[in-house]
């Protein structure tokens, strides 16, 4: 899906991409440029989005696969999909690889395994509705479910982990907010 | 690019003195004598005669730097800096078909920032063709100039990361640019064909970030020495 800018065109204009089906959002999302950072600014991590559509999967049970590599590495997710039984979990191992890939080599990242997964987000695909064919002559209206799949992956390593909310948090937390109370229409 | 310039070897470093440069004289004497043929196979129709003129020589001096600016002002992304557009009109018409995607491959989403410092001696032109494409009055003249040239140049990624060379640091250049007209058009003009990279030239400096290797595929019985 994304436009070969990079490959060998002998004497032809680079700008001849096939025209496919209209990009979505997230593949534009790649198009962005930003300006020259200036010699003191802190280097931008570079982010690069990929995403495959109408995968012949449910989204709900892609829901579980993403969730599951949402923070991770790149190396880490790989390793849990390929020992992971779902059959989404080859589609997305395969998304990652390409997404890897592309990285290397458009996007001007140096390192592969320096990447980590910043977003992967499952969505509805288009549904189309067939007849299933019961005993008895009876029917079922059956709808054949496809979902796209996002992923973001940002140079760096992976962000640690948000340590979970103790009771004491808690606690403080209730405390604070018995105190931002004001007394309305007093002295 | 009709029958290419072979820039002598050493061109900016010899002297006439030593036997090296003897030799690089005759070889010149003899592509001249091509070039002269060639002046005058291109003299009745348009105006070949007047190229070794200076005035033109800083013409063509002007166009080279008029279409490394307008490359830059092309090749700035989108969403870079509003003024400088990628104009492909303007960049067309400052530089031929054959080297216009040699330009443009891969700098879509780059930001290319060109400057020109100085130059360290006047252009000179060091080879001239004219011939003729596909029917017999097609005329296009090729002229290679040699420039000595100081230059900076900064390409940066789509995150505006420094990918290559630096604004800080001028280079020196020393170029052989051709340029190409289209003779039977009195009002064409003469647009940047291309670059000759002699064998003998400087390397290039490497790129900022460290790129992989793969190595080569071996059977499970096979160990990488």
């Amino acid at each position: 899906r994304w436009l070969a800018s990079s490959s060998l065109l002998p004497l032809s204009c680079i700008h001849t991409s096939a025209h496919l089906e209209k990009l979505g959002k997230w593949e534009k999302k790649n198009r962005v440029v930003y300006p020259p950072q200036l010699p003191g600014e802190p280097r931008r991590p570079a982010a690069i989005y990929h995403c495959r559509r109408d995968i012949k999967y449910s989204h709900e049970k892609m829901w579980y696969l993403a969730k599951l590599i949402k923070g991770m590495s790149i190396d880490q997710a790989l390793a849990q999909l390929e020992f992971s039984d779902k059959k989404g979990a080859k589609v997305i191992k395969e998304v990652l690889l390409e997404a890897q890939d592309m990285a290397v080599r458009n996007h001007n990242v140096e390192f592969k395994s320096n990447l980590h997964i910043a977003a992967s987000i499952s969505g509805r695909g288009r549904y189309v509705k067939r007849i299933r064919y019961h005993g008895k002559g009876m029917f079922g209206i059956m709808k054949i479910s496809r979902c796209h799949y996002f992923v973001k992956l940002v140079e760096g390593p992976p962000p640690p982990p948000e340590p979970p909310k103790t009771g004491f948090d808690q606690a403080k937390e209730y405390v604070q907010q018995l105190r931002n109370r004001t007394l309305v229409h007093t002295l | 690019i009709i029958d290419p310039y072979v820039p002598p070897e050493g061109d900016a470093r010899l002297t006439s003195l030593s036997k090296d440069g003897l030799k690089q004289k005759m070889e010149k004497l003899k592509q001249s004598a091509a070039s002269q043929l060639a002046h005058h196979k291109g003299e009745p129709i348009t105006g070949l005669e007047q190229l070794c003129c200076e005035h033109r020589l800083r013409e063509l001096e002007g166009r080279r730097l008029q279409v490394c600016p307008g490359c830059v002002k092309g090749f700035l992304g989108k969403d870079s800096v509003k003024d400088l557009d990628f104009n492909k009109q303007k960049l067309h018409s400052l530089v031929t078909e054959r080297c216009y995607p040699d330009m443009v491959r891969g700098n879509r989403y780059k930001t290319i920032r060109w400057s020109f410092v100085e130059s360290l001696e006047p252009p000179r032109v060091v080879h001239l063709r004219c011939d003729s494409m596909v029917n017999k009055d097609n005329l296009y003249g090729q002229v290679t100039v040699r420039m000595h040239t100081r230059q900076v140049l900064a390409i940066y990624d789509r995150f505006g990361r420094l990918m290559y060379g630096g604004e800080q640091t001028p280079k020196d250049v020393l170029e052989y640019v051709v340029f190409e007209r289209y003779l039977v058009n009195p009002y064409g003009t003469w647009r940047m064909h291309g670059k000759i990279v002699p064998e003998w030239a400087p390397p290039k400096d490497p790129i900022i970030k460290t790129v992989m290797i793969p190595a080569p595929a071996l059977e499970p019985s096979q160990e990488y020495e």
